[in-house]
């Protein structure tokens, strides 16, 4: 930990004058440039004009912002992993850098994993720490300051704003009258699409089902079509049956809430965001604060994500045949 | 005029989409409350109980959550 901050005062900010830097870049960047509040939609917007291709039944595919993001977050992982495996090279008895950070977050994952899971450990800590670190990569670039403000001109026919050239022949900029353009961002965060939430909800409740299948055999069935008791006391039987085909919906259901709340936290946050922004006179400052605000939340959302991935395999474990009727995490 | 009626109407209801976050505040309120009382009582489970008091938060949060989301596909999608 300690060599993580390194230099002169809290947190190693040596050169303090920085943030005054930023400060004034903000005031002067927000008078000369008014921030204009950018047309906001649920599905992410098709930076290619033409589809990229097109499948018989599926329809047509296209380049979206939210894919562009996806390769820059895949490449920002590997260049993570690449250097933690710099760090840790020589054998070191502690890590230095990003080496040490990754051990003290690595290590965190593991006991807590450990304590939830017991002799299941190393089956499921590599799904609960991948979905960890690429969600919260994702959460995290999301909040890169200019990010999601270049990107393509657009005509949109009289719902848009006014351009403006920077200089001649330069960037153009939106100004805050009405025209007929728009910007497509270039990059917009990724669990701001629901497709990238979806599928990650999709592969975790679908590992979830892989694991308990690995840990019981065809016993795991059993949680969902429960004929244990059907027979010797059918009341209890039939019962306990009914929990079984109750717990088979409540999978479902745990797609559709793993997707939702992870899409919602970050797509509230960027809107808060955009809207935040394009106030006249709250632009200053108070966006920094959402930022802190929406870094918070990225990193818990991330941290919830893949705890609930991990309480469920481990759930998913243990058998369900009578000696436990532990609390029935239903998916909330 | 029709097209201003099926504006009010949008955020009228994205408004009304949002009364369910009244139920999330209780319950995450609660689970605070909770948490705290046995954080006063004993203080050496203070981590333990602060990871599953932001957990439970999380899912109380999602019941919101989904009110937000049903609200922003009322004002941005239909």
């Amino acid at each position: 930990m300690a060599n993580l901050f390194k230099g002169n005062g809290p947190l190693g900010i040596k050169h303090r004058w920085w943030v005054l830097l930023f400060i004034i870049l903000n005031i002067v960047s927000v008078v000369l440039i008014a921030p204009v509040l950018p047309h906001i939609q649920v599905a992410p917007e098709n930076v290619s004009h033409d589809p990229l291709f097109s499948l018989p039944v599926l329809g047509d595919f296209y380049l979206t912002n939210t894919l562009i993001m996806l390769v820059l977050v895949d490449i920002l992982i590997v260049l993570l992993a690449l250097g933690v495996r710099n760090a840790v090279r020589d054998n070191a008895l502690s890590p230095k850098g990003i080496g040490a950070a990754m051990e003290l977050a690595v290590e965190a994952l593991y006991n807590l994993t450990e304590t939830t899971a017991g002799k299941y450990t190393k089956t499921i800590f590599p799904w609960f720490a991948t979905i960890v670190i690429l969600v919260l990569v994702g959460n995290l670039a999301k909040l890169i300051p200019i990010g999601e403000t270049f990107g393509v001109l657009h005509e949109t026919h009289g719902e848009g704003h006014a351009i403006r050239e920077l200089w001649a022949g330069g960037p153009v900029t939106l100004l805050n009258e009405k025209g007929d353009y728009g910007i497509i961002p270039y990059f917009r965060g990724i669990p701001t699409d629901l497709n990238f939430t979806l599928a990650l909800a999709l592969i975790a409740v679908v590992a979830i089902q892989v694991v308990g299948f690995k840990a019981q055999g065809p016993a795991y069935l059993l949680k969902f079509f429960n004929v244990t008791n059907l027979f010797k006391k059918p009341f209890f039987g039939v019962m306990d049956f009914l929990v079984g085909v109750l717990e088979l919906i409540s999978e479902f259901a745990k797609v559709l809430s793993f997707a939702f709340r992870l899409f919602g936290n970050m797509f509230a946050g960027a809107v808060l965001l955009f809207l935040i922004s394009s106030f006249a006179v709250v632009n200053v400052f108070f966006p920094s604060f959402i930022l802190m605000f929406e870094f918070f939340i990225g990193l818990i959302q991330a941290f919830v994500f893949g705890m609930l991935t991990m309480v469920f395999m481990a759930q998913a474990t243990k058998g369900h045949g009578g000696e436990e009727h532990a609390e029935e995490a239903h998916a909330a | 005029m029709t097209g201003d009626i099926v504006e009010a109407a949008k955020f009228i209801a994205a408004g009304l989409a949002m009364i369910g976050a009244a139920g999330a505040g209780v319950g995450i309120g609660l689970s605070v409350q909770g948490a705290l009382g046995g954080m006063a009582r004993n203080p050496d489970a203070y981590g333990n109980l602060l990871t599953n008091m932001i957990l439970g938060i999380a899912f109380s949060e999602a019941i919101a959550i989904y009110c937000l989301v049903i609200a922003f596909m009322m004002m941005f999608v239909v």
